[in-house]
């Protein structure tokens, strides 16, 4: 075990910190709100952190916290200015966010460390695994929490039908704002822990390829609930070492998969789940049906049998002519 | 000054023939198709291979690339968007759908060109043409930079009689405003979509093509950065709108020139993500777009 851990230590950072990104997206998703802007939160984390500990001497803890309370009011920000825009336009116009974050990373001279990026983030206390696991434990636990009881329902609501949502009393465009501003701290939590545990990062570990990854992890996983996301984010961080030989051909097959998952399991890994056992309850449910359907024929069968006798006796008996079993 | 505003005038011909091809299928059929900057880079690599073993002229490399460009274009409605659309529950779903099919496909050619070129740079080295330099008062203007400014006015106005003079064309604005109602009126909707796919893959393998002729040599990611300065060109003009695309083209190319003028290169991306805001915040429909109206 512990040589596993130790071999693998940082696939198993990264598993953490890919899944609070791909969350922070996720959470949106979840809401109705098609927006990256998680991706763009991520970089500042990257970023804002290391800028705190290398050009301000916070230590880890502060530096965490500051930007995360920074992202949360930028996310807060930025549902205001784009409360008027839906679905594609939304999407588009957090790409730009995300775009624009990339750029100012290269153009900030020597706060950002232009295209070199910033490197040498080391703190006291250090950060390991084990802050991490209960980091993501703490957000995967208030991710079940929104997704049970009236709360889980609320936001089901809002994603479904928003008229529908407001009509009963639920006031759509807080969440929408709160989706904001959660995706806000998950992205930045993200992006600090990462780069507390690397040390380093450069405009290219941020913007767009973040998008691609937190895009492929959602949608393979399943957009709807959390667990489609924890197992996207193991695949997507363990895939390339399990399959090395695929190599240089990787990020074809993972285009290859996401266009797939796309076109043909719109709801993921767990939506296929989901649908292969509500097809099966509802297979056990239709052939209960079925069972008491042939149980009511053979009762109608009988009764028939038993008019027909009756009718038979009655044109025995001279009667009128015999009903048959066949009008009913 | 004269200078700049002709190597402005190039680059917004290259933007514009790289996002008409956008505009026409996202404007008539609803698609937005993010494949479209993977298809335009792919079809000049194709182009280019062949390019490498036979020494070519500019209007076969060109052809060549409008053809690949075309049939990708048409295989990636047919395997991918269509099922997509046949399958999606309502327009919203489908809408999103496409985007993160085209995202996913998009990865592929891309993905493809960088393992065969080792991320190096790719031209089209052994083609026959050359370019000259004409230089009038002072100006420098290249035949490259001259045929791409032609390209763009001639298709420019060309797709806007297609669009609106013609009875196709008639066909594909009434599937923008009423897909339903459309096929009602006897609109063959599938045949039309995949013909504006194939045009708007073509017009993406031209783009391709004539910018890496005019640059020299462009690398796998060029698409990426294009395909978001397209979306930015197409809502400042307003969606489906051909004229509004040409001036929107030309904005963002007047503008980054500018900035590269007085500013120095790093900022010259921000431009175009910038206008994206701006104009989604202040005029969503566009300058000329029409209002954009929610079918539920």
């Amino acid at each position: 075990m512990s040589d596993f851990y130790f071999s693998n230590i940082v696939l198993i950072q990264s598993t953490f910190t890919v899944l609070l990104l791909a969350l922070s997206i996720q959470i949106q998703f979840r809401m109705g709100v098609f927006s990256f802007a998680g991706a763009a939160f991520y970089g500042m984390g990257s970023y804002g952190t290391a800028i705190f500990v290398l050009h301000y001497g916070f230590d880890a803890i502060s530096a965490t916290a500051a930007i995360v309370a920074i992202c949360a009011v930028t996310g807060y920000l930025l549902s205001l200015i784009l409360q008027r825009l839906t679905g594609l336009y939304l999407a588009m116009a957090t790409v730009a966010f995300v775009m624009i974050v990339t750029v100012v990373a290269h153009n900030g001279g020597e706060l950002t460390g232009g295209s070199v990026g910033l490197f040498g983030v080391l703190t006291t206390p250090e950060i390991s695994v084990p802050h991490l696991a209960v980091v993501c434990a703490v957000v995967v636990a208030a991710m079940i929490f929104s997704e049970r009881g009236s709360m889980g329902r609320r936001i089901e609501a809002v994603r479904e039908d928003p008229e529908l949502a407001s009509a009963m009393g639920i006031n759509v465009a807080r969440y929408r704002r709160m989706s904001f501003v959660i995706s806000g701290v998950l992205g930045a939590l993200g992006g600090a822990l990462n780069i507390l545990m690397m040390t380093a990062i450069a405009p290219e570990n941020i913007g767009f390829p973040l998008i691609v990854l937190a895009l492929t992890i959602i949608i393979v996983g399943g957009s709807r609930s959390w667990l489609g996301v924890l197992i996207g984010a193991l695949i997507f961080t363990w895939l390339p070492v399990m399959l090395e030989q695929v190599g240089t051909y990787q990020s074809i097959v993972y285009g290859i998969i996401v266009a797939i998952a796309a076109i043909f399991m719109p709801g993921g890994i767990t939506g296929v789940v989901t649908d292969l056992y509500r097809r099966r309850a509802a297979r056990r449910d239709s052939a209960a049906l079925e069972d008491e359907a042939e149980a009511e024929r053979r009762a109608d069968a009988a009764d028939d049998e038993a008019a027909a006798e009756l009718g038979a006796e009655l044109a025995g008996t001279g009667a009128h002519s015999a009903p048959t079993g066949e009008s009913r | 000054m004269s200078q700049l505003v002709i190597d402005a005038l190039v680059l917004g011909s290259i933007y514009l023939l790289f996002c008409l091809g956008m505009s026409i299928s996202w404007g008539t059929i609803d698609i937005l198709n993010f494949a479209h900057g993977g298809i335009f880079m792919f079809s000049a690599f194709v182009a280019s291979q062949i390019v490498s073993n036979v020494g070519l002229g500019l209007v076969t490399v060109c052809l060549i690339s409008v053809v690949v460009g075309a049939a990708l274009s048409a295989a990636i409605d047919v395997f991918a968007f269509q099922p997509i659309l046949r399958r999606a529950k309502n327009q919203r779903t489908a809408e999103l759908q496409i985007l993160i099919g085209g995202i996913g496909i998009g990865t592929i050619p891309v993905a493809i060109v960088q393992f065969r070129t080792l991320s190096e740079p790719f031209g089209f080295l052994g083609s026959s043409y050359e370019t000259s330099v004409y230089t009038l008062g002072g100006l420098r203007l290249t035949s490259t930079g001259l045929i791409v400014l032609g390209c763009a006015l001639i298709l420019t106005l060309a797709i806007s009689f297609w669009l609106k003079n013609t009875s196709h064309g008639l066909a594909l604005r009434a599937i923008g405003v009423d897909s339903e109602t459309a096929e009602l009126m006897g609109v063959k909707r599938r045949q039309l979509s995949l013909l504006t796919m194939a045009v708007s893959g073509g017009l993406a393998g031209l783009a391709g093509a004539l910018l890496t002729y005019n640059l020299g040599a462009i690398t796998a990611e060029s698409g990426e950065t294009l395909l978001i300065k397209a979306f930015a060109i197409i809502i400042l003009g307003g969606v489906g709108s051909t004229g509004g695309a040409a001036l929107g083209a030309m904005v963002l190319a007047f503008s980054e020139v500018l900035v590269l003028r007085y500013t120095g290169g790093g900022w010259v991306d921000a431009v175009g993500f910038g206008l994206i805001l701006v104009v989604l915040l202040l005029r969503p429909q566009g300058i000329f777009g029409r209002k954009e109206v929610r079918r539920v």
